[in-house]
Order: C-alpha cells, then structure tokens, then sequence
C-alpha cells in the first residue's frame, strides 16, 4: 500500500477548547507515539485526514515541525452523528517493521440463497510488513451451503503476512432461513419469571 | 415483550439522558441498522412495535438483531392522587437511548426491503432515526 503524505502543524494548546478551535478551523487534534519516543501533539487537515482514512490501515507520512513520521492509525475517534474526527491516535512504524494490525475481510462468490449471512468478525489481525498491510482481505462463499460457516483460517492471505487471530475464529456464518412467518428477533435473554412479579402492570 | 427477569431495586431514579452514545454507533452484527438521532426512553412496547413492524414486512428471511434492552423501570403515581406517601409504582420498563446509538440491526434482504421496513420501524419509536449501513474499508 502506498503511503499518503500530510502536512500537518505541531499543536501547543491543548484541552477541549484548544480542541474545538482547531476542530472549527478544518483540523483535527491527533497524537503520534510509539517506539519508546515522548508523544508528539499535532493538528493534521482534517480533509485530507478524512480522504486518506478511507483505507484501513493506510500508512501515513505525517510532516510537521521540520520533520517527518511514518504512521498507521492506532485509533479514530469520530462523532457518531455528523462523522466528523474528533482526535487521532497514529501510531510510528519504521519501513519492515512488522506489525500486528486489524484488517477488514470482504466476502465473494455465490453462496446458498436460502442462508442469510452473518458477519460474525468483520476484521481479522494478522501480522504483516508495515508498508505492505493489505486493504482487505477476500473470503470465498463459493459453494457454502445453509448452516456452515467460514473461519479466519479460510481467509486467503497474502505473501509475508501472518495470521495472528485464531484460525478457528468463526468470521460469517450462513444461517439458515426460517420458515416461520415471523421470526423472533434475537436479544439478551429475557424471561418474565421472576420478573412477573416485579413487572409494572400494562396500561 | 423484554423484561428483565430480577432486579436489584425495584424503583429508581430517571436515567440521565444528556450527552451522545458512548458505544454501539456503528452497525456490527447486520447489514443496516436504525439509528437514534436525538436521546428519548425507549419502552419495551415500542421496542417489541418496532420488531413485529420490521418482521412482518421482510416477512420470510432476513434477521433482525435488537441492541438495545428495556433494564430502567419508570414509575407513576395513579391519577388524582394527593401528593407524598412515596414514590409511584413502576409502570414502565424504558431503555435509555442517547443520539448516535444503533437500535436495531438487519439482515439478509435487499437494500430496499430492508429500508422499507426499517422505516416502519422508525414509525413506532420515539425519536427521529435515521437508517445506517455497515461500514465497509
């Protein structure tokens, strides 16, 4: 994967106002640490920041004060509502270092149609270069029938990563379809036993 | 309809309902999801409209996943009672929704069918939603 280059600023004031100044002003608050270095405080644009984080796991090249870090997103935090990024945690990588990351796994191929598919882990860890982290990674459904599912060891990875989930790891299911009418829809457990008693009465 | 099976006390406070979704923003076990844009107390009965409007119109297929669980008992004073003698009798079981929490989840129907029945769903609660998709990198 290719790195993206941002230019970003070093950041002096810090605190939720500082915060929501740079937030108005088209920034984002980030942090860069790692490698046993002090925690670097920038503020990077948050348009740019916004484009390049489409990608999981993008490798960043962040330029601030004179100089540069090669960075992954560690953690984003965004507004749930408007989806604006409210701080960045980036995370220092050197080039062949070997990193443990999160990758998302996209599914293809026609599976049973009376299934439904479950995704139970959208995201598998493995282990791969830092500069060479797949996008994502692919699982075949080819020919999966109703009931069956798909584990992280199916997952086809790519040359000089490893997988560090669990290979049994259940990744999506295929259900089968229920022939009731109305299925019941799955929740915590909940059972009016002893409840009944302590059960406000209906209107 | 959900209830919870015992409880440590049987009246409390109201829920506090400032302040936005710490977790479950994001659709995780479906494909879509509802929502809430703005907080509000969700009642068990809401929650169980919600599910038989969503599962009635997907009729056979598809799932439909509830993320949220009516725990907080509210109570009430009958009416045209004189004020004191302690607190009311528990009348409802709500679930304390602040914005940006994803409801309810679907899948395993078409994009179309699932808004369609998502938007009936939206009907039977009580705050603006709005539909969500599964983040896909």
């Amino acid at each position: 994967m290719a790195e993206i280059s941002i230019n970003g600023s070093k950041r002096t004031n810090f605190g939720k106002g500082a915060s929501r100044r740079d937030r108005v002003a088209g920034l984002v608050p980030a942090v860069i640490y790692g490698h046993n270095a002090e925690p670097q405080h920038v503020s990077l644009p948050a348009r740019e920041l916004g484009v390049a984080l489409k990608t999981s796991n993008v490798l960043l090249n962040v330029s601030f004060d004179g100089k540069s870090e090669l960075v992954l997103p560690k953690s984003v935090s965004k507004n749930p509502l408007s989806g604006i990024f409210e701080h960045v945690d980036l995370l220092v990588v050197r080039k062949g270092e070997k990193v443990t990351v999160e990758v998302p796994v996209h599914t293809e191929g026609a599976y049973d149609k009376d299934g439904i598919l479950e995704h139970v882990n959208n995201t598998i860890e493995i282990e791969a270069e830092a500069t060479s982290i797949p996008a994502f990674l692919v699982l075949d459904l080819e020919g999966m029938i109703a009931g069956t599912s798909k584990v992280a060891g199916d997952v086809v990875l790519p040359a000089g990563t490893t997988l560090v989930s669990d290979p049994a790891m259940v990744v999506v299911h295929l259900s089968e379809r229920s022939s009731a009418a109305e299925p019941v829809a799955e929740a915590a457990p909940a059972a009016a036993t002893d409840a009944a008693a302590e059960a406000p009465k209906a209107e | 309809m959900l209830i919870p099976r015992k409880v440590k006390h049987r009246k409390q406070h109201h829920p506090k309902r400032a302040g936005m979704s710490k977790g479950g923003t994001v659709v995780s076990f479906g494909d879509f999801g509802i929502q809430a844009l703005e907080p509000a107390y969700v009642t068990n009965r809401q929650i169980e409209a919600a599910r038989i409007a969503m599962t009635r119109h997907i009729k056979r297929g598809g799932k439909v996943w509830i993320n949220i669980y009516p725990d907080r008992p509210l109570t009430k004073k009958p009416a045209e009672t004189r004020m004191g003698s302690g607190k009311g009798s528990p009348e409802w079981w709500i679930a304390n929704v602040k914005p940006g929490r994803v409801m309810f989840e679907i899948s395993g129907v078409a994009e179309d069918i699932a808004t369609e029945a998502m938007t009936r769903a939206m009907h039977k609660l009580p705050m603006k939603c709005r539909v969500v998709k599964r983040e896909e990198f």
